[in-house]
C-alpha cells in the first residue's frame, strides 16, 4: 500500500538522496564549510552534526520535520539557509502531495470505470441470456403453431375425406338399394315363370292365370331401372377417379378450343330445350396437358351452365370465349341462368356440395374441375349474381 | 478515526461543496481569524483562474493539559464536477465535514447535486454519513439573489445538521461554522479518545484551544 497524499510527510521522503547530493555541498559552501541536516527524530540525513553546532528547525506545517545544523555559519546565515530550505521543501511537498493525490484519484477513477465495466459486462450477459431465452421461446412457439397448423390441416383433410366418403356412400347406396330390391322382385318373377311348367291347363290359360303379361313387362322395367342404377354408380366412380387423378392419361400437345368443342358436343347430346351456344374462340397456342381431364373439366362446367339455364325456366345462352395473351390462355364460360348466392359461391368448389336434389347431382363437378385446373398450374374463379347469371373464368399459363 | 500516536492526535476536517461556493475563502479567513497555539500557512493549489485543482490545506494545533498535541488539518475539495476522483481521495479518512452551499437561488441545483455526491462519496470511502460530524453553511447570504434564511431553515428543518448563514468574504459566520463543527467532532470522539478522562480536555477547552481564545 502506497502512502496516502495527506499523511504527514517525513523529511527523508521530501529530500531523497539525489536532492541531498545537490543541496548539501551547495549549502555547505554558503555556510562556511560545516553543514548537516537531521530529521525530527535526530537521524542524520546529510553531513556530520556536532553537538556544539547552531540549529534551526524546518517547519512545514506545525511542528519541525527536521533541523539544519552548522558550526561555521552565523545565526543570520543559518536562518537565511533555513528560509531557502523552506521554499525548496514547500515546493517539494506541494508537488508530492499533488502527484500522490493525482495517482489516488486516477486509481479511484479507474476503479469506478472498472466497476462500471463489470456492471456493463454483467448486464450484457444478462441481455444475452434473455435474448437466447426469447429466441428459444419464439422457436418453440413457432414450432407449436406449425404443429397445430399441421394438425388442423390433417383434421380438415380427414373431415373432407369423411365428407367425400359420406357423399359417396349416399350416392352409391341409393341406386344400390333399388337395384337390390329390383333383383329380388325379379327373382320372384322368375319363380312365376317356373310355375308355368307345372301348371295344369293350356299354356295360354296358365299365362293368363299367372298374369305373366304384367310380370314380363315389369321385369323389363326392373332390369332397365337396375341398368340405369348401375350406370349411375359407374358414373360416380368415373367422376371420383378423375377427381382423384387415379387414371393418369399421358400428356399431349392440345388445342383447348378443340377440347371445348368436344365437351360441348357431349353436353348437346342431352340438351334441354331453350338453350343456345355462342362461341367466341380466338386462335390459341397448343399447351401440354391431359386432354381427358381437360375434357372432363369443360364438360362439368358447361353442363353446369346448361343446367343453370334449365333451372331458370326461361330460354338462355351459354357463351364460351377464349383468347391468349403473353401469360397464358383465358377461357370464359358464361350463362344467363339462375346464378348463385354468395354462400353458394363460397362452397361451390367443395366436394359433394350441391344444390340439386339427391340423385340428380353428386357435387363433384366443380371440385373435380378445380383439381384439374390446379394440376395444370392454372386458376379457376367464379363470378355470379342470382337471377342474372354466372361466369366461370379459367386461366392456363403458357410456358414462356 | 483521527490519526494518533502517544504525542499527537490529528483531526482531518474537509470543506465540501459545489464549485465556487467559497470553500477556499473559508480557509483563508479562518487563517486570519483564529489564533491557536500553532498555526501553519494555508497551502493552496490553485490553477491560474483561482479554481482549486487538488486541495487547499490549513494546519492548526494546540497542546492539551496532558501534553498531547492536538492538530487540525483543514482541507478543501475541488468543487468542479470533473474532479470527482480527487474529491473522493480528499474526503477519505475525514473526521468532520463542512458543506459549503451557495445561497444564490440560481445555484440550488448545483448545491443539490454536490450534496448528493457528498453522500455517495462518503459511502464509497467508507464514512458513515448518518453519524459524520457535519455543519451546513449557506455562504454569500448578502447576494441580492440569495434564498432568504427563513425559506432555507424551513427546507432543512428535518435535517440533523446545524445551519450557518455566512458571508465568507468578510469572515461573517466562518468562525461559527468551524466552532460548531469541532464541537460535534469533540462529542463524537470524546469517549473513544479519552479527551476528558486522560487528557483533561472539556468541550469548551477543546474549542477554545482550537480557536485560540480563552474559554
Amino acid at each position: 500500500m502506497t502512502l496516502s497524499f495527506d499523511h504527514e510527510w517525513r523529511l527523508d521522503e521530501l529530500l531523497d538522496g539525489a536532492s541531498q547530493e545537490k543541496i548539501g555541498p551547495a549549502l555547505g559552501e554558503l555556510l562556511g564549510g560545516d553543514f548537516s541536516i537531521t530529521d525530527d527524530a535526530g537521524r542524520t540525513l546529510w553531513g556530520q552534526p556536532v553537538p556544539e553546532a547552531r540549529r534551526e528547525p524546518l517547519i512545514l506545517e506545525l511542528e519541525p520535520v527536521g533541523y539544519l545544523l552548522s558550526r561555521t555559519a552565523s545565526a543570520a546565515a543559518l536562518i537565511a539557509a533555513r528560509n531557502l530550505m523552506h521554499v525548496l521543501l514547500r515546493a517539494e511537498i506541494r508537488f508530492k502531495m499533488a502527484s500522490t493525490l493525482h495517482l489516488e484519484s486516477v486509481a479511484e477513477d479507474f476503479e469506478s470505470l472498472k466497476r462500471e465495466h463489470a456492471r456493463l459486462i454483467e448486464s450484457e450477459a444478462r441481455y444475452k441470456t434473455l435474448s437466447a431465452e426469447l429466441e428459444a421461446r419464439v422457436k418453440k412457439q413457432v414450432g407449436d403453431l406449425e404443429e397445430r397448423k399441421q394438425m388442423l390441416y390433417e383434421a380438415e383433410k380427414l373431415a373432407s375425406v369423411g365428407q367425400l366418403a359420406a357423399g359417396m356412400a349416399h350416392e352409391i347406396n341409393n341406386p344400390l338399394g333399388f337395384v337390390r330390391s329390383n333383383l329380388s322382385t325379379f327373382e320372384k318373377y322368375l319363380g312365376k315363370f317356373a310355375e308355368l311348367k307345372s301348371h295344369p291347363g293350356s299354356l295360354a290359360e296358365s299365362w293368363q292365370r299367372l298374369d305373366l303379361d304384367f310380370i314380363l313387362e315389369d321385369s323389363v322395367d326392373l332390369l332397365h331401372d337396375s341398368a340405369k342404377g348401375m350406370e349411375r354408380i359407374a358414373r360416380i366412380v368415373a367422376d371420383l377417379k378423375a377427381f382423384s387423378n387415379v387414371d393418369r392419361a399421358s400428356e399431349e400437345y392440345t388445342d383447348l378450343n378443340h377440347c371445348l368443342r368436344e365437351a360441348v358436343s357431349m353436353v348437346e347430346a342431352q340438351m334441354p330445350p331453350g338453350v343456345h351456344f355462342r362461341f367466341d374462340l380466338l386462335p390459341l397456342p397448343s399447351i401440354v396437358c391431359l386432354p381427358g381431364h381437360i375434357n372432363q373439366l369443360f364438360f362439368n362446367v358447361i353442363r353446369n351452365a346448361v343446367l343453370a339455364i334449365a333451372d331458370s325456366g326461361r330460354p338462355g345462352e351459354v357463351k364460351i370465349s377464349s383468347e391468349a395473351d403473353e401469360a397464358g390462355i383465358h377461357i370464359r364460360i358464361h350463362d344467363s341462368g339462375v346464378g348463385m348466392t354468395a354462400e353458394q359461391i363460397e362452397h361451390a368448389f367443395e366436394p359433394f356440395y350441391t344444390t340439386r336434389p339427391v340423385g340428380s347431382g353428386v357435387g363433384l363437378g366443380l371440385a373435380t374441375a378445380r383439381n384439374v385446373v390446379q394440376a395444370h398450374s392454372g386458376r379457376i374463379s367464379l363470378d355470379s349474381q342470382p337471377d342474372v347469371g354466372t361466369t366461370v373464368s379459367l386461366f392456363f399459363p403458357t410456358p414462356p | 478515526m483521527p490519526e494518533s500516536d502517544a504525542q499527537h492526535l490529528t483531526f482531518k476536517l474537509v470543506y465540501y461543496g459545489p464549485a465556487q461556493s467559497g470553500k477556499t475563502t473559508n480557509l483563508l479567513r479562518l487563517h486570519d481569524l483564529l489564533a491557536p497555539e500553532l498555526k501553519g500557512e494555508v497551502m493552496t493549489m490553485e490553477t491560474k483562474d483561482d479554481r482549486t485543482l487538488f486541495f487547499d490545506l490549513l494546519p492548526l494545533g494546540f497542546r492539551a493539559p496532558s501534553g498531547l498535541l492536538i492538530k487540525f488539518r483543514l482541507f478543501t475539495v475541488p468543487g468542479q464536477v470533473a474532479h470527482d476522483g480527487t474529491r473522493k481521495a480528499v474526503l477519505s479518512r475525514a473526521d468532520g465535514v463542512v458543506f459549503v452551499a451557495d445561497a444564490d437561488r440560481a445555484q440550488e441545483t448545483n448545491n443539490g447535486e454536490s450534496f448528493q455526491s457528498l453522500a455517495d462519496n462518503c459511502a464509497r470511502v467508507g464514512l458513515d454519513f448518518e453519524h459524520l460530524a457535519m455543519v451546513v453553511q449557506f455562504n454569500k447570504c448578502d447576494l441580492p439573489g440569495a434564498v432568504p434564511e427563513t425559506e432555507i431553515r424551513e427546507r432543512w428543518s428535518a435535517a440533523p445538521w446545524p445551519l450557518v448563514f455566512a458571508i465568507a468574504l468578510n469572515g461573517q459566520g466562518v468562525e461559527t461554522t468551524f466552532e460548531l463543527l469541532i464541537r460535534t467532532v469533540y462529542r463524537n470522539f470524546c469517549q473513544k479518545l479519552k479527551l476528558q478522562s486522560a487528557h483533561g480536555l472539556s468541550e469548551d477547552a477543546f474549542v477554545a484551544g482550537a480557536l485560540g481564545k480563552n474559554a
